[in-house]
């Protein structure tokens, strides 16, 4: 039991990460930025580099956030706040094909072969009967500390407040003296961060390949559609109840509940389990669990 | 040389196809749809389920389109009542769990080795002929589905889309029923969907999961932006356009003298600049949609 809150909290960390992003970027200019999961490459690939460069881990990770953060508010500037005055949906199409431009640029630089950062093996820690390597307890704290920190900024701070303001009503807020725009490009800056963070976080666990984000893409979604798109908290739960489908799927055996003693699903059905919960969830709330529009300012 | 331009033809045609019927849900009807793949999916399985249990290719067609029809119906209920940015993402992750099935469920699909060996429709023709009957083929079911699209489009249920398209609320109040319209208009875009891929899988003779991937749906999405989104020769011109555009690409690698995953670099920068491009500075595509009654439409 204490291994699968574990295996859940893993996965469930980096999602929320990029989820959040998704989600509070969505709030504020209305269309699901599907470019934001290339974000997340762009900050492992980049990560990679430094580190390779020689610098220390820590280093390279903060370095590449930032880096990630510029990058994503450069395209907002350059292209979708042209993209936006044609249309959400255009906006949107407009991101898959930057995504694309992406892809292409990870094949050539990066390569097909997925890579791995340097890092010493230590065997796994216990923890109350569950394994978990001292990578995967940093970088789970490291997320978990992130994504604290987006909901302090969001609810204890002015800039929180502006955010809360624009997101509810944009052209009341321009009124009473916020500069929407600058608002707007720094939670764009913020959910750069956050993606690359989640890439990073994610590739120090695993590998870093130019596939990481795109396979990244439907999971982040779902998660963010379960909260309600708008809705930054809702999608940290969102990453928890994708995370849990999908480990459940795998980890789980169901050999009991059908008279059999072992019964488990494939595990090629582990991403498909959560599309299948955004599709249901669709279904029967077609705004998420959670109402998307902030309430209180 | 010869054969080469009259398969890269074929393959025009078929994406022609694709892209009339994409054109029509997303250039009429205002429907994003990011699993337009897996309709084109319906047919090549149809053929492949006809052909390994020994039913032969009419039965693969009818079953083809009885697939895509029911596909078609999920989509349009998921849309009932979600906005067009939730329905793009659910229609994508809809089209994944598809396709995931297909890669596990051996037994029915072959699985990831998928089904090889179905015969080609002018396989007992001599060499230059069958190829070229095969292409004669194609071309007649090109501009049969073309004629389609336009009387379709021409008459008052057209204009019926454009406005539900346009003003969805004016529509509803005028006593369409936009269920039912966004329901008949994705059947109809199935079943043309339908016939590319049973026409594909009896001409490559093979179908498998990978032909699947939600990459393919963007390029169908390029394809119609370039061309003209809401004009049905602008969605075919757009379609021969990218096709042949990427049969040069290994040329050009070759001239280069450039690695291999350079053609699949220069593949998704073809897609995702041109989309790009097109929808930053010439949203309306090559041939714009004309605007107006019958006098000049």
């Amino acid at each position: 039991m204490v291994q699968f809150v574990v295996d859940v909290l893993i996965r469930a960390v980096d999602l929320a990460l990029i989820a959040i992003g998704l989600s509070s970027v969505y709030s504020l200019i209305r269309f699901p930025n599907v470019a934001l999961v290339q974000y997340a490459t762009t900050g492992a690939l980049l990560a990679l580099c430094l580190q390779m460069a020689g610098l220390p881990l820590v280093v390279a990770a903060i370095a590449a956030c930032a880096l990630v953060g510029i990058i994503a508010v450069v395209l907002n500037v350059i292209v979708f706040e042209r993209l936006l005055r044609a249309g959400s949906a255009i906006a949107m199409i407009g991101s898959l094909a930057l995504s694309m431009m992406f892809s292409a640029i990870f094949l050539v630089t990066a390569g097909p072969r997925p890579k791995r950062f340097e890092l010493e093996i230590n065997p796994p820690l216990r923890f109350l009967g569950a394994r978990l390597t001292e990578h995967q307890l940093m970088s789970v704290g490291i997320s978990a500390l992130a994504i604290i920190v987006f909901a302090l900024i969001l609810f204890r701070t002015d800039l929180g407040r502006c955010m809360r303001a624009t997101a509810t009503n944009s052209v009341l807020a321009s009124a009473t003296g916020i500069d929407t725009r600058k608002v707007t490009n720094t939670v764009v800056f913020l959910s750069g961060v956050m993606a690359a963070l989640g890439g990073i976080g994610l590739s120090v666990k695993g590998e870093m390949s130019a596939q990481l984000g795109l396979d990244m893409l439907l999971p982040v979604f779902a998660a963010a559609i379960l909260g309600g798109l708008g809705n930054a908290l809702g999608a940290a739960v969102g990453a928890v109840v994708i995370a849990a489908a999908e480990t459940m799927v795998t980890n789980v055996n169901f050999g009991p509940l059908f008279g059999a003693s072992v019964l488990f699903i494939p595990a090629a059905y582990a991403t498909a389990a959560s599309f299948l919960l955004l599709v249901v969830v669709l279904l029967i709330k077609p705004y998420g669990l959670f109402v998307s529009e902030v309430k209180r300012v | 040389m010869f054969e080469f331009l009259i398969h890269v033809s074929i393959m025009a045609c078929l994406y022609g196809l694709l892209s009339l019927s994409l054109n029509l849900q997303v250039g009429f009807a205002g429907l994003v749809n990011f699993g337009q793949v897996i309709l084109f999916g319906c047919g090549t399985y149809g053929a492949a389920i006809a052909f390994s249990h020994q039913l032969g290719p009419v039965a693969g067609i009818a079953l083809g389109i009885v697939f895509a029809v029911v596909v078609a119906a999920a989509f349009a209920r998921l849309g009932r009542n979600l906005g067009a940015d939730y329905w793009g993402i659910a229609t994508l992750a809809v089209a994944e769990v598809l396709r995931i099935l297909a890669n596990n469920e051996a037994w029915l699909t072959g699985g990831a080795q998928g089904v090889s060996g179905i015969p080609l429709l002018f396989g007992d023709k001599p060499r230059p002929m069958g190829p070229l009957m095969t292409l004669g083929l194609c071309v007649a079911l090109l501009i049969a589905a073309w004629w389609l699209c336009q009387r379709l489009t021409t008459s008052r249920y057209g204009l019926a889309l454009k406005l539900m398209r346009e003003e969805p609320q004016l529509a509803a109040s005028l006593g369409y029923d936009l269920a039912v319209l966004k329901t008949q208009t994705l059947m109809v875009a199935a079943v043309l969907a339908a016939a590319s891929g049973f026409v594909f899988a009896h001409y490559i003779t093979f179908v498998g999961p990978d032909q699947l991937v939600s990459s393919e749906t963007f390029l169908i999405w390029a394809m119609v932006i370039i061309g003209g989104s809401g004009n049905h020769l602008g969605a075919i011109v757009g379609a021969i356009l990218m096709q042949f555009l990427f049969a040069f690409v290994p040329f050009v690698k070759d001239a280069l003298g450039l690695p291999s995953e350079y053609v699949a670099a220069m593949r998704l920068t073809l897609v995702g600049g041109g989309l790009l491009v097109f929808l930053m500075w010439r949203t309306q595509g090559l041939i714009p949609e004309r605007i107006g009654g019958k006098q000049n439409g």
